[in-house]
């Protein structure tokens, strides 16, 4: 009996030191988890005014290769106002990153923002070029 | 020994289950009044802040046994005077099965006298719910005002409870203004108040905005709010009279449709608190696209006003909008 006993607690204290000992997952310098995906691409772009509705005039368009997205927006939007949103591939992220509104209206020098690949190996700058709906 | 083991392993596990089973639940329980005898009760109904101008209403609750005798008054003091409209209901309400709330006479209507209101009973009746609305007055702004109800019976008992302090916000509320394009178009956040380009001409220093509807091919413009200072390209077509040339910083909002502006079921207010800690540095000075229950937070050229303008209906046929404006003055 005193033989199965110790048996039993050796075996819970094997499975403890196993649980506590596994290697942690790796993560970045936000905290997030670095996988081994190395897609790196905008799936989905948004821009939103002051009363948080879109202000886009319609779907943008979002080119994966020459890495732009051009996107038009209502007459009077003010563009020193915005906050953009970008919907990333699985586990990517965007640098720098957007932590407010934005200030789009320099319309000759467009804001780039890259995004970052799960793997934090490939990097892809977007350019993002507002047009204003025209009378 | 071998025993021995076994009891320390069993001891541990039930030791173990007791702790995980013996958590304290929370238990909900119903304190039962204290004593019997004449009581009384007071609940609050209307929610949100208190703006002058508004009413604060109470249901106020009193009953005693039938065999102590019945109420023959009761009565409110309101630690400042209400303004006129303040009043007790002579009535009882009971809810139907229907939901209804159906008044039952109790007593001659209620009489106000400076910072008390009362009602004297008629009926013989030994319970009664009496509804209290306070009118908030002018010399409550950004005050507390408490409130002691109290009724008498017939044994000579009286019961009294006490209810606030209630801070009353410093802001100011305007309901319904009808803004017509090319019409009353002109808005001052001072005197809240719209105004025709001849009213504007002998008052341009008080003109903030400028309202307008514009259907402009390949563009969404419609209904707008505008600051004479703005752009020329967003007032087309509006000359503006002599004098009327201020500014003002405007924020569109959506989904901010306050109680007390929209008067729809949506439990949304702004405060005094929402206006102190806005921010509209940055912000432009027109705003188009204004849709039905949208509205705009403003801040006057002058730094004096901030408020938000709600838009209650907008009407593109007659080119027009009906607003309401909430105001606070810093």
């Amino acid at each position: 009996m005193k033989k199965y006993f110790r048996i039993a607690c050796v075996l819970l204290l094997v499975s403890v030191a196993w649980v506590g000992c596994k290697n942690d997952f790796p993560v970045d310098e936000d905290g997030l988890l670095i996988t081994d995906r190395a897609e790196c691409f905008v799936s989905n772009f948004e821009l939103l005014g002051g009363d948080f509705q879109t202000v886009r005039t319609k779907n943008p368009v979002i080119d994966t290769t020459a890495q732009t997205i051009q996107v038009e927006v209502f007459y009077g939007t003010d563009l020193r106002n915005l906050f953009p949103q970008f919907s990333l591939v699985t586990d990517a992220k965007l640098d720098p990153k957007i932590t407010g509104k934005v200030d789009f209206s320099d319309l000759a020098n467009p804001k780039v923002y890259t995004v970052v690949s799960g793997n934090r190996k490939v990097r892809k700058p977007y350019t993002v070029y507002v047009t204003v709906q025209k009378p | 020994m071998q025993r021995n083991y076994s009891y320390i392993t069993l001891l541990l596990l039930i030791c173990l289950l007791g702790v995980s089973a013996c958590q304290e639940k929370e238990i909900v329980t119903v304190t039962p009044l204290k004593g019997s005898g004449f009581q009384n009760d007071v609940i609050k109904r209307t929610l949100g802040p208190n703006v002058v101008g508004l009413d604060i209403e109470f249901a106020y609750a009193m009953a005693l046994p039938r065999d102590m005798g019945r109420i023959t008054s009761a009565q409110v003091e309101a630690s400042i005077s209400g303004a006129s409209g303040t009043y007790l209901e002579h009535r009882s309400f009971y809810t139907d099965g229907g939901g209804a709330d159906v008044g039952v006479v109790v007593g001659q209507p209620s009489a106000t006298e400076g910072r008390i209101t009362r009602v004297n009973f008629t009926a013989d009746t030994s319970a009664a719910t009496l509804r209290y609305f306070y009118r908030i007055p002018e010399e409550a702004r950004g005050q507390s005002v408490n409130f002691t109800f109290s009724a008498t019976s017939s044994n000579g008992q009286t019961v009294s409870y006490t209810m606030g302090p209630y801070t009353v916000g410093k802001m100011d509320l305007k309901l319904d203004l009808n803004v017509v394009d090319a019409g009353a178009c002109y808005i001052s956040i001072a005197d809240m108040a719209v105004y025709t380009a001849a009213q504007a001409a002998a008052n341009p220093d008080k003109i903030d905005l400028v309202y307008l509807y514009r259907t402009i091919p390949n563009v969404t413009f419609n209904h707008g709010l505008v600051s004479p200072a703005a752009d020329a390209q967003y007032r087309p077509g509006i000359t503006l009279p002599a004098g009327v040339n201020r500014s003002i910083k405007i924020r569109k909002a959506w989904g901010i449709r306050d109680f007390h502006l929209a008067r729809t079921q949506f439990g949304v207010y702004i405060d005094d608190l929402d206006f102190q800690q806005l921010n509209l540095e940055g912000e432009p000075n027109f705003a188009i696209n204004m849709r039905a229950e949208s509205g705009a937070w403003v801040e006057t050229a002058d730094g004096r006003y901030r408020a938000y303008i709600y838009f209650n209906a907008i009407n593109n046929g007659a080119r027009s909008a009906r607003i309401s404006i909430k105001r606070y003055a810093l």
